[in-house]
């Protein structure tokens, strides 16, 4: 009985969507928003989800896309690539949206990418950094619009470069996928720039004691120590170097990740002078950018971090790229997308045809009073670095 | 040479400390955990979460205005009513039941679920950080050693001796070794076991509470600290043998030792299944724990 009440459901539900499919033109366009709304990421996806909203707020007030309204529809990622797998499918299968994005786990998005490509659609990121999604496991389904942990990287090891030339880094990170591949990308991007490696060292994730380390980093002499790690760890490195006096000798660098608005208040005084790269800060004097902080303030009572800025882009990305294709058709859309540049709140991007990573300026911004403020700025086809995507 | 100097100087003497602070820290988390793990033979999930619940309370009175100082005596103050009430309404009520070790366990679970969850509606998600009472350090050999890291060991080495007084050489302590070592008998004798087994779940839980605030400022306070040190604790207390204070400290320090000096020569992340895998051989080999004895027998 059950499952012939599911088959009824289904067919009408497969009939409905026809009619939708061939729909008139003023049928609104779909855009599935697969986002962390709970869990560990909460923070990020409520970023995401504010970014969107105001993009959506203002292309539908000024007539949407090829005059069709533009519609969000959420689904909790929980940052688990399973999850996100499921509900990405039932986006695509039972929603049947346009385009999709709001992955944040990496993993998220390389197995959200895999579906887009047998459900022929098309998806895109505005958070995942790991440096694979539109490098070895790139895939002509997926875009991304923010910026890789290898640009973030670039943008640091130019500053650090400039700032103290042959300096001897250190380098601490998380014991997992995240951790490793973020030390070995700033290593190598720093040893290129001329800094010289003295030891790493990777912790468990969830450390709690970070002071057994620091007689390794005062025997290995080191002036520089990068760090990748995030959330409490961060929280509890920072205060255990504070209490070992260790911060006086040592420049401190790392992730975008590794200090953040969530963490930031518990860190105090203890996280000024720490140095980043990222792709975004609230600060960049552009009018542009201010248009946009003082839009989304308004709108959500509260600033926006990278995620917010990227994820207000992506609309503003796909929005010119239908416009340029006149359709929603993915072939059509995918080729519109290649090569496209397009306006944002850090400027105008654009897309890498090659391997489908978005080019933008990087800056090195450094903790002054709780606050990041901007101290460098690297060029987008400088900080990009080598097209390593093969499969298309 | 100069480079074994320094790396014995820099390296592994620091090690040896900051395993002996980490030490203490276990040690104190460990004690009430084994206290009551001897006498009541509940295993307290909940007791990170007390721990945690220590600390919390801690930042609240912090910030009325209460000092450093005086949460270390106000805090396990609180938090012995509110052991002895735990005990009395939700542990004595499954305790007699025949399968009372599945009970208590899935009971104290549950509770630490609970508490988990509160504190995250109560203080949000987000990491709160109280600043350390004493700051500065001293410079030994050319290693510096954090005021306030000297000033637990310190503090915890007398709490520790304090706790074997307490069971040792007191009455009420002689009335939970009795009750310990045969209840029947004990009652029968006049001892009220009843309130015994509340009011030593109440002084382990306040032992707890009491960590949570000596160790706040160094390893800061979020909703899931209670996880933090626990499962390190529970294998302390098998290793040194249930209900055993001795052993705890021994095992405490044994422990600790084996995870900051291997995580030297190994990866930190394979010091933790070393001293599990250390647990595992204790727990084949002499399933009493090292020093033996079960509260009260010995």
């Amino acid at each position: 009985m059950r499952n012939r009440c599911w088959k009824t459901f289904c067919l009408t539900f497969a009939a409905l969507a026809c009619f939708a499919a061939y729909g008139d033109a003023s049928e609104p366009i779909k855009i599935g928003v697969v986002t962390p709304l709970t869990g560990t990421y909460t923070g990020i996806g409520q970023q995401v989800k504010w970014g969107l909203e105001l993009a959506a707020k203002e292309i539908n007030a000024s007539g949407g896309i090829i005059g069709r309204k533009v519609d969000l529809l959420y689904e909790d990622e929980e940052a688990n690539p399973l999850v996100a797998t499921q509900k990405a499918e039932k986006l695509f299968q039972v929603s049947k949206v346009d385009f999709l994005t709001g992955t944040v786990n990496s993993a998220s998005t390389l197995a959200v990418g895999q579906l887009a490509e047998r459900n022929n659609k098309l998806i895109a990121t505005t958070v995942s950094f790991s440096d694979a999604i539109t490098g070895e496991k790139c895939s002509p389904n997926v875009f991304r619009v923010n910026a890789k942990a290898g640009m973030q990287s670039a943008a640091l090891a130019e500053w650090l470069a400039k700032e103290k030339p042959g300096a001897h880094v250190f380098y601490l990170g998380p014991d997992y996928e995240m951790g490793r591949s973020t030390v070995a990308a700033f290593k190598s991007a720093a040893e290129k720039k001329g800094a010289k490696s003295t030891g790493e060292v990777f912790a468990p994730l969830g450390n709690k004691d970070y002071s057994p380390f620091f007689g390794q980093i005062r025997a290995a002499h080191a002036s520089v120590l990068y760090t990748s790690v995030a959330g409490n760890d961060t929280v509890r490195l920072f205060t255990q170097m504070a209490e070992y006096g260790i911060r006086q000798h040592l420049t401190v660098v790392g992730a975008s990740g590794t200090v953040t608005s969530q963490n930031i208040g518990a860190i105090g005084k203890v996280a000024d002078g720490y140095v980043t790269g990222v792709g975004y800060s609230p600060e960049i004097d552009t009018s542009e950018n201010r248009k946009f902080v003082a839009a989304f303030r308004g709108m959500h009572k509260a600033d926006p971090d990278l995620y917010g800025a990227d994820s207000y882009g992506l609309l503003y990305f796909y929005k010119a790229a239908v416009e340029k294709a006149k359709s929603t058709d993915t072939e059509k859309v995918r080729t519109a997308m290649r090569g496209i540049k397009w306006s944002t709140p850090q400027g105008m991007k654009e897309m890498r045809a090659g391997d489908h990573q978005a080019i933008q300026d990087m800056y090195a911004v450094k903790v002054v009073d709780g606050k990041f403020k901007i101290i460098g700025k690297v060029r987008g086809n400088t900080a990009i670095g080598p097209d390593t995507c093969q499969r298309f | 040479m100069g480079g074994a100097v320094d790396y014995i100087q820099f390296v592994f003497m620091p090690q040896v400390f900051n395993g002996l602070t980490i030490g203490v820290a276990v040690i104190l988390m460990a004690l009430g955990l084994t206290i009551i793990f001897g006498l009541l033979d509940v295993i307290n999930m909940a007791h990170g979460e007390f721990y945690a619940l220590g600390a919390y309370l801690g930042i609240t009175l912090a910030s009325h205005g209460v000092g450093f100082w005086l949460l270390l005596i106000a805090v396990p103050l609180v938090l012995l009513p509110l052991g002895y009430g735990s005990d009395r309404l939700l542990i004595q009520r499954v305790f007699h039941q025949k399968d009372r070790h599945m009970l208590t366990l899935l009971l104290t679970f549950g509770l630490a679920i609970i508490m988990e969850d509160m504190f995250k509606l109560a203080y949000g998600p987000n990491t709160i950080r109280p600043e350390t009472p004493i700051s500065g350090g001293t410079e030994l050999f050319g290693n510096f050693f954090p005021s306030y890291r000297l000033f637990l060991m310190v503090f915890g080495t007398v709490t520790i001796a304090a706790v074997w007084l307490v069971v040792h050489r007191t009455r009420y302590g002689s009335m939970v070794r009795a009750a310990a070592f045969d209840k029947h008998m004990a009652s029968s004798l006049g001892v009220p076991v009843g309130k015994v087994y509340s009011a030593t779940f109440a002084f382990g839980v306040a032992l707890a509470g009491l960590s949570g605030v000596l160790l706040a400022p160094i390893y800061s306070v979020f909703p899931t600290m209670g996880k933090d040190f626990i499962l390190m604790a529970f294998a302390v207390v098998i290793v040194g043998g249930l209900g055993n204070i001795k052993g705890v400290v021994f095992a405490g320090l044994l422990l600790t030792q084996v995870q900051a000096i291997s995580s030297l020569y190994i990866s930190p992340v394979w010091a933790d299944p070393l001293v599990f895998a250390i647990m595992v051989l204790v727990l084949m080999v002499r399933p009493q724990g090292i020093l033996g004895g079960k509260l009260g027998h010995a």
